[in-house]
């Protein structure tokens, strides 16, 4: 019998040969066999690097969420905002029978929000400053204190704004060259020229609030440098999410104690949204040097940076005060060896940089110019205001503290886990529209103080406008005391109490809950773990819907899923293609041969033995030219995985999971190969074979016209 | 000794579109094991006809045909192929040898088909097979490298290597210059002699078939007689193309 294998094979070989038709239909399936085995060992290895970023920053394995919420979770956001979710009922129920499904770690409490962050201009906290050394100083004096020290912070400060208001006035002249004269605001022309003047300053201190009043009204809002930040946020229970994210590290500042309210910022988005815009540009030309291997004679963006930081220099001279720039003209003075009174222009010639000089410049702004400077518009330890929309739409605020910034490992540089911030729940709570506990508890002394009482709807006209209802309060005339006010809610707690204050693990998960991300000990257990939630949650009518992590991140997550389906397009089309071919060149070959099919028939070779001779010859064809393309997709992916393929833009972060990705070639992206040769060669012979089976052997009687 | 094939009134008929064309009417003879047997008629006579149904690979529209004692008729496409393998040596007009393949394993491939042999045994079998056709030298030769005698003496040993008791011979030397086809004619007579296997083959050649130990003469289907044995013995005159 093996020789009976033998001669077929060799027949097969040798046919091969033998025509040119067979060399393309062999380049067409080693094309195809290269393209399955390249393309689905990358797309896997894709799939594997997102998935450690998905799941190791924000998703963990799987995501439960209430089966009541009207949209679909997306952790990355929608295609618009972030999808309305409902509450999960009983979250601390929730975590307790999860994490007694096998291989769930832990289950970690989320809820995503977005808010706006305010923060004022450099006017305005120049003027704080300036606000706060005149009242020192007036109460130093008042108590009969040294104010020396005081008086000077206030000329220092003084000093300040003078320099501001002469960057404005040179910002007029400038806009008055291009506006026309109507589109001036005579009232702030006016307010701009009684400020330059020395008579205003001289008159200063003989009353300083109204002066500061008139350079907050008037002067303030004429710099515009103040921003709106977006910031996306989680709020989670900060411990165990710590704790279940390994891959999470504190960067600046030290992780939110446990329990307290707080913080962390995106390291990515403190970076590029939060820093000193000079200076986060001098960081992106430093990077694409070192980095990037780049030069600024080669390139536009960083040649667009250098020509940014030498006209902007506005931003650097707004921050400083008189003594401040006297420093800084004296400090970059010495290091250009120039001898220049003017600072912007000074700066402008320090930021005029090359390839050569660079380096050296950085240096010199890190060194010199920036222990003067605020370099982020948020500090580790500030108070932040978060203000964001509650569900029902009105306007919440909650005081959190800044402890520090955050990244992921790998996932440095990329924006998509890098704008996503870390919150309290009990300050995601406030700013979700939810009662927290203590608000609850404050909201009924506040009600029992003012008197106020529910009033159903169908008698609200008659209790507010008609009837002999009595009272609740009348209004008078009279100035507000703060105190009186603010007594029965207990404002200490209002406020720095709630900053300070611990919370216990029992009262941080006690309480709204959107969304819980389950991390698992073997994330093959995955599809296990999902079936057993799902079957749990039904059992205990916990109502919770169950993800995977690429339902949980929405488009991105089904990413991978599109491109796998791409690529299986273009495969399937190659293959339909080679189908085709073969069919028939099969039925050619199969037509020439029929003599000698008839002559292996007379001399006693069965149906059967006809049949494999024709669909071995195939796959003999299509194993020999796929084991070639299998083994170039091999090389290739050999190559890719000694040398990797390195994020060629910040985006691509994300989906590498890191700088650099080094794809992998597993077994199964060849068997795949290897099978849909086999199915490819079986399907397109079959006809020829049945042709070439009823072959009669009379053929081999017939004598060749 | 016993016959090895014997046919009874038998009719074949081929249909083209509607037209029913008979090839053989109503045709009986008997052959014996170790004749050398010659069909002979001129072309469309019917005795390619009569060699397929005796070989087995075409089925009478009536009649009988037994072939090494058993009736073809009653056998299934497969049994029929196995009969052939078995019993029965092919050789062709125009050789039919398969491109592909050595002599060597032209003269094998019936013996893989059976699978009997070992590899060494085979061998064994083919180089003696080749070596009685005068090729032994040339058995990794592919066809498309020998002369068309020595094609047809690669077939003789192909039809041979199984030691089948009956050959088919259709027209064997009508591809040959005369003298190259009576050296085959030589050979085939000279390995009935050795081996004592019966061979039937046709043709319309006068020197062939004066070969011949029995001369069946057909015409239009049908056997006008048959003559023999002679060597040279005198052709009937109806049997004359």
């Amino acid at each position: 019998m093996i020789g009976h294998w033998v001669v077929l094979v060799q027949i097969a070989f040798r046919n091969l040969f033998s025509s040119f038709i067979n060399l393309v239909i062999g380049v067409i399936i080693a094309v195809g066999t290269m393209l399955v085995v390249v393309g689905g060992a990358m797309l896997d290895s894709l799939d594997t690097a997102m998935s450690r970023s998905i799941t190791g920053s924000l998703a963990g394995h799987i995501q439960v969420y209430s089966a009541a919420s009207k949209d679909e979770l997306a952790i990355y956001g929608g295609m618009t905002d972030d999808p309305s979710l409902a509450a999960v009922d009983d979250f601390p129920k929730v975590k307790r029978l999860l994490l007694g499904v096998p291989h769930v770690k832990t289950v970690v409490p989320m809820g995503i929000n977005g808010a706006l962050l305010m923060s004022g201009n450099t006017v305005d906290l120049t003027l704080a400053k300036l606000r706060g050394a005149v009242k020192a100083r007036d109460a130093a004096t008042a108590s009969g204190a040294p104010a020396a020290d005081l008086a000077e912070q206030v000329d220092s400060q003084k000093a300040h704004i003078r320099q501001i208001v002469k960057v404005l006035v040179e910002d007029a002249a400038k806009a008055s060259v291009l506006a026309d004269s109507h589109a001036v605001d005579d009232e702030a022309k006016q307010a701009l020229a009684t400020v330059s003047t020395e008579p205003f300053w001289e008159g200063f201190d003989r009353d300083p609030y109204s002066a500061l009043e008139l350079l907050e009204n008037k002067i303030a809002p004429l710099v515009s440098d103040a921003d709106m930040l977006y910031v996306r946020y989680v709020g989670t229970d900060l411990d165990a999410y710590q704790r279940a994210f390994d891959r999470m590290q504190v960067v600046d500042g030290q992780p939110v104690p446990a329990g307290r309210r707080g913080f962390l910022f995106p390291k990515f988005q403190y970076e590029e949204q939060l820093k000193l815009k000079t200076a986060r540009r001098l960081d992106r030309i430093k990077e694409g040097l070192t980095e990037s291997g780049k030069t600024i004679a080669g390139d536009s963006e960083l040649q667009r940076f250098v020509r940014e930081n030498q006209a902007q220099t506005r931003e650097i001279v707004l921050q400083l005060d008189g003594l401040k720039t006297r420093t800084a003209l004296a400090r970059l003075n010495a290091a250009l060896h120039s001898n220049e009174t003017d600072l912007p222009t000074l700066l402008t010639r320090l930021f005029t940089t090359d390839d050569q000089n660079f380096m050296d410049r950085y240096r010199i702004f890190y060194e010199q110019l920036a222990p003067l400077l605020e370099l982020y518009r948020v500090r580790i330890g500030d108070m932040l205001t978060v203000k964001a929309f509650t569900r029902s739409g009105y306007v919440q605020s909650v005081n959190v503290k800044v402890y520090g910034t955050f990244e992921f490992k790998g996932l440095e540089k990329s924006p998509l886990s890098g704008v996503t911030g870390l919150m309290d729940l009990m300050s995601f709570r406030d700013l979700y529209g939810y009662l927290s506990a203590d608000k609850r508890d404050e909201l009924r002394v506040l009600q029992a103080a003012s008197g106020a009482k529910a009033v159903a709807r169908e008698n609200a006209e008659a209790e507010l406008f008609g009837g002999g209802g009595p009272v609740v309060a009348e209004a008078k005339e009279g100035s507000i005391d703060e105190k009186a006010q603010l007594s029965g809610l207990k404002k200490a707690k209002k406020s720095e109490d709630l900053v300070a204050r611990i919370y216990t693990p029992g009262e941080i998960e006690d309480g709204v809950v959107l969304n819980a991300a389950v991390v698992l000990d073997d994330p093959k257990a995955l599809p296990q773990a999902i079936k057993a939630i799902s079957e749990l949650s039904a059992k205990e009518h916990l109502g919770l819907k169950v993800e995977s992590w690429q339902q949980a991140s929405g488009l991105l997550g089904e990413f991978v899923l599109a491109a796998k389906g791409i690529l299986y397009f273009a495969v399937t089309i190659i293959f339909v293609v080679a189908v085709v071919v073969i069919n028939n060149a099969m039925m050619m070959a199969t037509l020439q041969r029929t003599q000698t099919l008839g002559t292996m028939r007379a001399i006693g070779a069965q149906r059967s033995f006809i049949v494999s001779m024709v669909l071995l010859e195939t796959l003999v064809l299509g194993l020999l030219f796929g084991s070639a393309g299998a083994a170039a997709g091999a090389a290739v992916m050999a190559k890719l995985h000694a040398t990797g393929i390195g994020a060629w833009s910040d985006a691509v972060y994300f989906f590498f999971s890191g700088p650099r990705i080094y794809p992998s070639l597993g077994a199964g992206n060849v068997v795949a190969a290897f099978l849909i040769i086999l199915v490819v060669s079986v399907v397109s012979t079959l006809y020829p074979a049945l042709i070439a089976m009823r072959v009669s052997p009379v053929t081999a009687m017939q004598a060749e016209e | 000794m016993g016959s090895i094939v014997s046919i009874d009134n038998v009719v074949k008929e081929y249909h083209l579109g509607k037209v029913i064309v008979p090839a053989l009417r109503g045709v009986s003879l008997e052959v014996h094991e170790g004749e050398f047997i010659s069909i002979a008629g001129p072309s469309g006579s019917g005795k390619t006809t009569l060699l397929n149904l005796i070989g087995c690979v075409d089925t009478a529209t009536s009649g009988k045909v037994e072939v090494a004692g058993r009736d073809t008729a009653t056998l299934t496409e497969r049994q029929r192929t196995s009969l052939r393998l078995d019993t029965i040596g092919f050789i062709f007009q125009s050789f039919n040898l398969v491109a592909v393949l050595s002599v060597f394993q032209n003269v094998e491939f019936p013996l893989l088909l059976q699978g009997r042999l070992k590899a060494a045994d085979r061998k064994a079998q083919v180089m003696s097979l080749l070596d009685q056709v005068g090729l032994s030298s040339h058995a990794k030769h592919r066809p498309s490298e020998l002369s068309g005698g020595q094609r047809q003496r690669v077939a003789v040993a192909r039809a041979l290597v199984t030691e089948p008791k009956l050959v088919l011979a259709d027209e064997p030397t009508a591809n040959l210059d005369s003298a190259t086809g009576q050296n085959i004619i030589d050979l085939m007579k000279a390995l009935n002699q050795r081996r004592g296997t019966t061979f039937i083959f046709s043709t319309h050649d006068a020197k062939v078939m004066s070969h011949a130990n029995a001369i069946w003469q057909l015409a239009d289907g049908k056997i006008l007689g048959k003559s023999g044995p002679v060597a040279g013995a005198p052709i009937p005159a109806e049997a004359r193309p």
